[in-house]
């Protein structure tokens, strides 16, 4: 009896494209998307070397000092800038074109000329000022001992380094993976479109496939046990394939965990799944309306999650902490997000927890709304 | 005029599943608009960044305590709880760029001449950490050339020549910028944004209207009506325009209403004419999609992936400059990408004579192209689809 209800379940789901088309297409494509669209966000705050200018004026060619400092952070793949030596003219019509962010000229003191304040022009006054605090403290140190101009200069010269860069944990606290990890979430809460089918089926009032069922001399909790082992099967199975398609394909960074990765998908599998059947099971209306109301719930709780923008689940975590925990897609967004950023497995732990929660109270009220129904006339 | 009114009742009739998209169009646009306000501040004088940075020493110090003065120049010091996972939290939200941490005995070593360093967690290669390295290494390295010249200086001389020497900056002049900034910077996202809605909206619609109308029986029962077929094909055209226009406008205003400080610029008007020249290329693919289709399911994930794809590869939802070049340069075979640009362009202009505004009357020839393209291949189709 189990062979031939799994068997013909697994057939009827698979030959539904619609489900299919939003369980499995839907998703694969929205990632490529999101790849295309995502892929340089994470640039837009790496440092790249700034383009600035300095007036090539008579003070500036004397000034071996300055020209030596600036050639010095102007070269090598760590530099500071991209350095060009122009007439004023020319750096006037350059600033204008947005060619550079400020360049500066050689007077006493030192002038910079910007168009706006931002942190690349901070970044060039910062540089500047450093110039001009090397030349007080030299005024001020050879004030008081003359002798002290040979060691002063090398000292200069001698510059240290007191910063030691040190890693918060071995991931990079990259913001975009969070879009695809609630993406893969929203997948995972897709089997809903699943579970909603699977309860309808089984509704004598809502389908004809469930008037037959209903008729068969057969226990409705067993076909209704085992045909959602299939409807599962299919769905575990749609989501290793996003799942691969994004590692593999998307090289989307999931961490080290990959088991840890593999089962929290099976549980957002399952998840999905009941869900669906908890939606189907207490919106006594026709498929289309339950699909409403589980397409709407999905998306607002990934809106919620972030996944059209992190700053909203930002917003959430400041204001209102208690929402992100009885939210599935921020649950399962966290989950993933802790195995990849985290060194401990608290968050991740505390996230499986309550969603595994959330599955046993959606599977026990969809039990007991749909156990023992009896339809008198359909 | 059954046929057009027809149109207008089916669409009147799944207004439901439009008016989705219209909601969600207005939640964006309020939010981004919410948003983009704050960051339209723009001032004459120029005035450094701040970094945001949590600060924790294990010491306390006269050289610490003027070295976190001097840093709270360029930086703003936020309060968090001094735990791993709220450090870690913090700095992946970005509620700070980096942490410093001072190790105990660190003033101590640093006086006796020996090296030592400062512990500092950040974003890796970010821009904000450049500054906050150079402002380190500034302060450090001037205050090391004190205490290697200056025998037996004392901490509160140190930070007082420190601070003095810090007070040295450069001069800095502001040129004014002939661009004006960020000033249709919200009402630019918005009209980009647009795209979306409205392509839902349109494909959606159109796709259910067409839907209906490609019904065997009902084609059959509507050509046997004492109605001229071009009658029909006229009145049906109509009806999508009506709607198409419709949609629009009301999009459009919505639109408008959220921007309502930028209304009354010469931009606006072209802003507008750019969505119009838009909304008509959208009827052309919502008439191609609704041409391809054969049942309701296939409409709504048409709709879906089109609207979706469109927006995402032509910089609707995430800022053109901000796309790769590759994916630009595919997305440009797509007339989404053409009038995002051309809002781009409408939004930095200031002068409207005809040279300025040539690229941007290009881009609309080059969005009208793309509409005329998608009408003539659905009417290439429709006309084999018949001849079946």
């Amino acid at each position: 009896m189990f062979i031939h209800v799994f068997a013909y379940r697994m057939k009827i789901l698979l030959h539904h494209r619609e489900t299919i088309f939003w369980t499995m297409f839907f998703p694969l494509i929205l990632a490529t998307f999101f790849n295309m669209a995502l892929s340089n966000l994470g640039s837009t705050e790496k440092f790249s070397p700034i383009d600035i200018a300095v007036v090539d004026n008579e003070q500036y060619r004397q000034n071996a000092n300055l020209r030596l400092t600036l050639a010095e952070v102007s070269e090598g793949d760590d530099r500071l800038f991209n350095l060009s030596v122009v007439s004023a003219e020319e750096a006037d019509k350059m600033l204008k074109n947005n060619k550079i962010d400020g360049y500066i000229v050689a007077e006493r003191p030192i002038k910079l000329v910007v168009n706006k304040s931002g942190l690349n022009q901070s970044i060039i006054k910062s540089f500047a000022d450093n110039y001009m605090h090397t030349v007080s403290a030299t005024e001020n140190i050879l004030a008081r001992d003359p002798s002290k101009i040979q060691n002063h200069i090398s000292s200069i010269e001698d510059r240290v380094n007191y910063i030691r860069d040190v890693s918060s944990s071995g991931a990079e606290p990259n913001t975009v993976l969070a879009y695809f990890y609630s993406l893969l979430a929203m997948a995972c809460l897709y089997g809903g479109f699943i579970g909603v089918r699977e309860i309808s089926d089984i509704q004598a009032d809502i389908s004809p496939v469930a008037a037959r069922v209903n008729i068969a001399p057969v226990h409705k909790l067993k076909t209704f046990l085992y045909s959602s082992m299939a409807s599962v099967t299919i769905h575990i199975a749609e989501m290793m394939i996003l799942l691969a398609y994004l590692i593999f394909v998307l090289k989307v960074d999931f961490g080290t965990k990959t088991a840890l990765v593999l089962l929290t998908t099976v549980i957002g599998s399952i998840a999905g799944f009941s869900f669906g059947s908890f939606i189907s099971a207490v919106t006594k209306k026709s498929e289309g309306f339950k699909v409403a109301v589980l397409l709407s719930i999905t998306m607002a709780c990934c809106f919620l999650a972030g996944m059209m923008s992190q700053d909203v689940k930002y917003i959430i975590l400041k204001n209102a902490p208690a929402l992100l925990y009885v939210n599935p897609a921020n649950l399962l967004t966290d989950a993933f997000f802790s195995l990849y950023y985290y060194d401990t497995y608290t968050k991740f732990l505390t996230n499986i927890t309550i969603l595994t929660g959330f599955i046993v109270v959606f599977c026990t009220v969809t039990y007991l709304i749909i156990r023992r129904r009896k339809y008198a006339s359909i | 005029m059954q046929v057009f009114k027809l149109c207008l009742m089916i669409i009147y009739k799944n207004k439901a599943t439009l008016l989705i998209y219209i909601v969600i169009f207005m939640v964006v646009s309020s939010f981004m608009s919410s948003v983009s306000a704050k960051e339209m501040e723009d001032s004459t004088s120029f005035k450094p960044v701040k970094t945001e940075v949590a600060f924790f020493s294990d010491e306390d110090t006269p050289l610490i305590n003027g070295f976190r003065e001097e840093l709270a120049d360029v930086a703003n010091f936020v309060d968090i709880p001094d735990e791993t996972v709220a450090l870690q939290d913090a700095l992946y939200y970005r509620e700070v760029s980096c942490i410093i941490r001072v190790p105990e005995g660190f003033t101590k070593k640093f006086m006796n001449g020996e090296n030592v360093q400062l512990e500092k967690i950040s974003i890796p290669n970010s821009t904000k950490n450049v500054h906050i390295d150079l402002f380190i290494d500034k302060y450090f390295n001037t205050a090391r050339l004190y205490v290697q010249n200056m025998e037996g200086i004392t901490q509160q001389e140190l930070v007082r020549y420190l601070k003095k020497d810090l007070s040295e900056t450069v001069s800095t002049e502001m040129v004014e910028d002939e661009k004006k900034t960020s000033d249709m910077a919200s009402a630019k996202y918005s009209l980009n944004f647009f795209a979306y809605p409205l392509l839902s909206v349109i494909i959606m619609g159109m796709g259910t209207l067409m839907l209906i109308f490609n019904d065997r029986d009902l084609k059959m029962r509507n050509n046997c009506s004492p109605v001229s077929s071009t009658s029909i094909s006229m009145q049906f055209v109509l009806g999508n325009l009506v709607f198409t226009f419709l949609s629009w406008l009301i999009m459009l205003i919505i639109c408008l209403a959220m921007n309502f400080r930028n209304i009354f610029s010469p931009n606006t008007v072209f802003h507008i004419a750019g969505s119009f020249v838009f909304a008509f290329c959208c009827s052309g693919i919502s008439f191609f999609i609704g041409n391809l289709t054969n049942s309701h399911e296939a409409v709504t994930a048409a709709a879906n992936v089109a609207s979706l794809g469109l927006s995402f590869i032509s910089g609707v939802f995430v800022p053109q400059e901000l796309i790769g070049s590759s994916v630009l340069k595919a997305a440009s075979f797509t007339p989404t990408y053409w009038y995002v640009r051309a809002n781009n362009t409408i939004a930095d202009l200031t002068v409207f004579s005809y040279e300025a505004l040539k690229p941007v009357l290009n881009d609309f020839l080059i969005i009208i192209g793309f509409g005329l393209a998608f009408f003539s291949a659905s009417l290439a189709i429709r006309k084999a689809k018949t001849n079946d």
